[in-house]
Protein backbone atom coordinates (compact mmCIF):
# COMPACT_ATOMS: atom_id res chain seq x y z
CA UNK A 1 0.00 0.00 0.00
CA UNK A 2 1.16 3.48 -1.12
CA UNK A 3 -0.10 6.39 1.12
CA UNK A 4 0.27 10.02 -0.74
CA UNK A 5 -1.22 13.42 0.50
CA UNK A 6 -1.35 17.06 -1.63
CA UNK A 7 -3.40 20.05 -0.61
CA UNK A 8 -5.79 21.94 -3.05
CA UNK A 9 -6.86 24.84 -1.41
CA UNK A 10 -8.16 23.43 1.84
CA UNK A 11 -8.82 19.96 0.25
CA UNK A 12 -7.08 17.96 2.09
CA UNK A 13 -6.57 15.18 -0.25
CA UNK A 14 -4.97 11.23 0.78
CA UNK A 15 -4.65 9.10 -2.00
CA UNK A 16 -4.18 5.21 -0.88
CA UNK A 17 -2.83 2.57 -3.60
CA UNK A 18 -3.01 -0.61 -3.66
CA UNK A 19 -4.47 -2.89 -0.63
CA UNK A 20 -6.34 -1.64 3.03
CA UNK A 21 -6.49 -4.86 4.90
CA UNK A 22 -5.58 -5.57 8.56
CA UNK A 23 -1.75 -5.45 8.01
CA UNK A 24 -1.85 -2.12 5.81
CA UNK A 25 -4.41 -0.57 7.81
CA UNK A 26 -2.45 0.78 10.86
CA UNK A 27 -0.24 3.11 8.44
CA UNK A 28 -3.50 4.97 7.01
CA UNK A 29 -4.98 5.19 10.23
CA UNK A 30 -1.94 6.42 11.95
CA UNK A 31 -1.89 8.89 8.76
CA UNK A 32 -5.65 10.07 9.68
CA UNK A 33 -5.16 10.13 13.22
CA UNK A 34 -3.93 14.39 12.61
CA UNK A 35 -6.32 16.61 11.26
CA UNK A 36 -3.92 18.98 8.95
CA UNK A 37 -4.52 22.66 10.61
CA UNK A 38 -6.43 25.06 8.13
CA UNK A 39 -8.08 22.05 6.43
CA UNK A 40 -12.04 22.36 5.74
CA UNK A 41 -12.45 19.28 3.95
CA UNK A 42 -10.56 15.65 4.01
CA UNK A 43 -11.01 13.59 0.48
CA UNK A 44 -9.73 10.11 0.45
CA UNK A 45 -9.04 9.02 -2.87
CA UNK A 46 -9.17 5.48 -3.37
CA UNK A 47 -9.41 5.31 -7.53
CA UNK A 48 -5.92 2.94 -6.84
CA UNK A 49 -7.02 1.08 -3.77
CA UNK A 50 -7.95 -1.93 -5.59
CA UNK A 51 -8.90 -3.58 -2.23
CA UNK A 52 -10.37 -3.21 1.11
CA UNK A 53 -11.89 -5.79 4.14
CA UNK A 54 -13.26 -4.99 7.68
CA UNK A 55 -9.82 -3.79 8.65
CA UNK A 56 -9.96 -0.67 6.32
CA UNK A 57 -13.58 0.07 6.78
CA UNK A 58 -13.27 0.38 10.52
CA UNK A 59 -10.23 2.82 9.85
CA UNK A 60 -12.14 5.01 7.31
CA UNK A 61 -15.25 4.85 9.84
CA UNK A 62 -12.56 6.42 12.61
CA UNK A 63 -11.30 9.02 10.21
CA UNK A 64 -15.15 9.77 9.44
CA UNK A 65 -15.48 9.97 13.34
CA UNK A 66 -12.91 11.98 14.17
CA UNK A 67 -13.19 14.28 11.25
CA UNK A 68 -17.10 14.89 12.02
CA UNK A 69 -15.74 16.09 15.78
CA UNK A 70 -13.86 18.47 14.55
CA UNK A 71 -16.05 19.99 12.10
CA UNK A 72 -14.41 18.88 9.02
CA UNK A 73 -16.32 16.96 6.10
CA UNK A 74 -14.76 13.63 4.97
CA UNK A 75 -15.61 12.48 1.82
CA UNK A 76 -14.21 9.72 -0.68
CA UNK A 77 -13.53 9.30 -4.16
CA UNK A 78 -13.02 6.88 -6.83
CA UNK A 79 -14.03 3.67 -5.60
CA UNK A 80 -13.53 0.85 -8.03
CA UNK A 81 -17.23 -1.57 -8.03
CA UNK A 82 -15.86 -4.15 -5.67
CA UNK A 83 -14.55 -1.74 -3.64
CA UNK A 84 -18.10 0.18 -3.94
CA UNK A 85 -19.60 -2.77 -3.35
CA UNK A 86 -18.19 -3.41 0.10
CA UNK A 87 -19.04 0.26 1.41
CA UNK A 88 -23.06 -0.22 0.12
CA UNK A 89 -23.15 -3.49 1.87
CA UNK A 90 -21.52 -1.68 4.96
CA UNK A 91 -23.79 1.06 5.46
CA UNK A 92 -20.80 3.49 4.57
CA UNK A 93 -22.30 4.89 1.22
CA UNK A 94 -25.37 6.91 3.05
CA UNK A 95 -22.91 7.67 5.75
CA UNK A 96 -19.74 9.50 3.61
CA UNK A 97 -20.02 11.08 0.75
CA UNK A 98 -19.22 9.19 -1.94
CA UNK A 99 -18.08 10.88 -5.38
CA UNK A 100 -17.18 9.33 -8.82
CA UNK A 101 -13.78 11.21 -9.22
CA UNK A 102 -11.21 13.88 -7.91
CA UNK A 103 -12.59 16.02 -10.13
CA UNK A 104 -16.19 15.48 -9.47
CA UNK A 105 -15.58 15.62 -5.54
CA UNK A 106 -13.57 18.64 -6.12
CA UNK A 107 -15.96 20.67 -7.96
CA UNK A 108 -18.70 19.94 -4.97
CA UNK A 109 -16.31 20.25 -2.11
CA UNK A 110 -13.59 23.13 -2.74
CA UNK B 1 -6.80 -21.91 -17.97
CA UNK B 2 -8.95 -22.53 -15.21
CA UNK B 3 -7.33 -23.90 -11.97
CA UNK B 4 -10.12 -26.48 -11.05
CA UNK B 5 -8.61 -26.72 -7.09
CA UNK B 6 -6.64 -25.03 -4.66
CA UNK B 7 -5.47 -26.26 -2.08
CA UNK B 8 -3.11 -24.45 0.93
CA UNK B 9 -1.77 -25.36 4.00
CA UNK B 10 -1.10 -22.69 6.79
CA UNK B 11 0.02 -21.96 10.13
CA UNK B 12 -1.78 -19.68 12.39
CA UNK B 13 0.16 -16.80 11.81
CA UNK B 14 -1.04 -13.60 10.06
CA UNK B 15 2.53 -13.64 7.92
CA UNK B 16 1.17 -16.44 6.02
CA UNK B 17 -1.97 -14.13 4.64
CA UNK B 18 0.19 -12.04 2.03
CA UNK B 19 1.53 -15.56 0.07
CA UNK B 20 -1.96 -16.89 0.55
CA UNK B 21 -3.26 -13.46 -1.19
CA UNK B 22 -1.15 -14.30 -4.09
CA UNK B 23 -2.00 -17.38 -4.54
CA UNK B 24 -5.90 -16.44 -3.96
CA UNK B 25 -4.83 -13.79 -7.00
CA UNK B 26 -3.20 -16.31 -9.25
CA UNK B 27 -6.17 -19.23 -8.53
CA UNK B 28 -8.84 -15.91 -9.72
CA UNK B 29 -6.91 -14.09 -12.59
CA UNK B 30 -5.82 -17.71 -14.11
CA UNK B 31 -9.78 -18.40 -13.62
CA UNK B 32 -10.82 -15.42 -14.89
CA UNK B 33 -13.10 -14.08 -12.30
CA UNK B 34 -15.52 -11.46 -12.38
CA UNK B 35 -13.26 -9.16 -10.46
CA UNK B 36 -16.34 -8.28 -8.06
CA UNK B 37 -16.26 -12.49 -7.14
CA UNK B 38 -12.75 -11.79 -6.94
CA UNK B 39 -12.82 -9.70 -4.04
CA UNK B 40 -15.46 -11.34 -2.63
CA UNK B 41 -14.20 -14.23 -2.01
CA UNK B 42 -10.76 -13.10 -1.12
CA UNK B 43 -12.05 -10.54 1.55
CA UNK B 44 -14.29 -13.64 2.94
CA UNK B 45 -11.19 -15.92 3.32
CA UNK B 46 -8.72 -12.97 4.79
CA UNK B 47 -11.77 -12.03 7.15
CA UNK B 48 -12.61 -15.71 8.15
CA UNK B 49 -8.20 -16.24 8.91
CA UNK B 50 -8.04 -13.12 10.65
CA UNK B 51 -10.60 -14.40 13.01
CA UNK B 52 -9.30 -17.74 13.54
CA UNK B 53 -5.88 -16.29 14.16
CA UNK B 54 -6.81 -13.60 16.40
CA UNK B 55 -9.55 -15.46 18.58
CA UNK B 56 -9.18 -19.84 18.02
CA UNK B 57 -5.60 -20.00 19.73
CA UNK B 58 -5.68 -17.75 23.26
CA UNK B 59 -3.00 -19.83 24.69
CA UNK B 60 -0.54 -19.32 21.24
CA UNK B 61 0.06 -22.64 20.64
CA UNK B 62 0.76 -23.34 17.00
CA UNK B 63 -2.18 -24.05 14.62
CA UNK B 64 -3.03 -25.73 11.34
CA UNK B 65 -5.22 -23.53 8.71
CA UNK B 66 -6.40 -24.85 5.60
CA UNK B 67 -8.24 -23.43 2.55
CA UNK B 68 -9.50 -25.00 -0.09
CA UNK B 69 -11.12 -23.27 -3.55
CA UNK B 70 -12.96 -25.50 -6.27
CA UNK B 71 -14.72 -24.53 -9.12
CA UNK B 72 -18.53 -26.19 -9.20
CA UNK B 73 -20.71 -25.04 -11.85
CA UNK B 74 -21.38 -21.82 -11.72
CA UNK B 75 -20.09 -21.22 -8.26
CA UNK B 76 -16.33 -21.23 -6.80
CA UNK B 77 -16.90 -23.49 -3.29
CA UNK B 78 -14.38 -22.48 -0.19
CA UNK B 79 -14.10 -24.43 2.26
CA UNK B 80 -11.60 -23.12 5.77
CA UNK B 81 -11.05 -25.44 8.66
CA UNK B 82 -8.43 -24.85 11.52
CA UNK B 83 -7.87 -26.19 14.58
CA UNK B 84 -8.70 -23.56 17.01
CA UNK B 85 -10.77 -23.40 19.79
CA UNK B 86 -14.26 -24.59 18.65
CA UNK B 87 -16.42 -20.97 17.20
CA UNK B 88 -19.31 -20.16 14.72
CA UNK B 89 -18.12 -17.18 13.35
CA UNK B 90 -21.98 -16.49 11.96
CA UNK B 91 -23.46 -16.41 15.69
CA UNK B 92 -21.90 -12.92 15.69
CA UNK B 93 -24.94 -10.24 16.36
CA UNK B 94 -25.67 -8.04 12.80
CA UNK B 95 -23.74 -4.59 13.18
CA UNK B 96 -25.06 -1.31 13.21
CA UNK B 97 -25.60 -0.52 9.85
CA UNK B 98 -27.68 3.04 10.67
CA UNK B 99 -27.04 5.34 13.49
CA UNK B 100 -25.28 8.34 12.42
CA UNK B 101 -21.51 9.06 12.23
CA UNK B 102 -20.93 9.78 15.80
CA UNK B 103 -22.91 6.89 17.15
CA UNK B 104 -22.34 4.05 14.90
CA UNK B 105 -20.63 1.14 16.32
CA UNK B 106 -16.93 0.62 14.97
CA UNK B 107 -16.59 -2.93 13.86
CA UNK B 108 -18.13 -6.62 13.35
CA UNK B 109 -18.24 -5.84 9.63
CA UNK B 110 -16.52 -8.57 8.32
CA UNK B 111 -18.97 -11.47 9.38
CA UNK B 112 -21.45 -9.35 7.76
CA UNK B 113 -19.61 -9.12 4.31
CA UNK B 114 -19.39 -12.64 4.28
CA UNK B 115 -22.90 -13.18 5.10
CA UNK B 116 -24.36 -10.72 2.84
CA UNK B 117 -21.92 -11.37 -0.49
CA UNK B 118 -21.72 -15.03 0.00
CA UNK B 119 -24.25 -17.83 -1.97
CA UNK B 120 -24.04 -19.91 1.03
CA UNK B 121 -22.18 -20.20 4.29
CA UNK B 122 -21.73 -22.90 6.95
CA UNK B 123 -19.82 -23.67 9.52
CA UNK B 124 -19.64 -26.93 11.48
CA UNK B 125 -16.75 -28.34 14.35
CA UNK B 126 -15.56 -31.56 13.10
CA UNK B 127 -13.76 -33.62 16.03
CA UNK B 128 -11.16 -30.74 16.63
CA UNK B 129 -11.64 -28.44 13.82
CA UNK B 130 -13.42 -25.60 12.96
CA UNK B 131 -14.71 -26.19 9.34
CA UNK B 132 -16.21 -22.86 7.11
CA UNK B 133 -17.81 -23.80 4.22
CA UNK B 134 -18.57 -20.70 1.38
CA UNK B 135 -19.91 -20.30 -1.74
CA UNK B 136 -19.82 -17.02 -4.77
CA UNK B 137 -21.68 -17.60 -7.24
CA UNK B 138 -19.61 -16.24 -10.65
CA UNK B 139 -22.46 -14.93 -12.80
CA UNK B 140 -23.41 -11.77 -11.22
Amino acid sequence: MQIDRFVEKDVVITAVRGRLDSSTSPKLDEFMAVIPDGSSVLLLDFAELTYISSAGLRVVLKAAKLAKGSGVTLAICGLIPPVHEVFDVSGFSTLIPIHPNRDAALATLG
Amino acid sequence: MIIAQLDLRLENDLAELEPLVRALDFFCETSALPEKVAHRLTMAVDELINNAVDYGYPDHRAGEITVSLRHRGTQVEIELADDGDAFDPFTAPAPDLTSPIEDRRIGGLGVHLIRTLAASFAYRRDGDRNVVTLAFTLDI
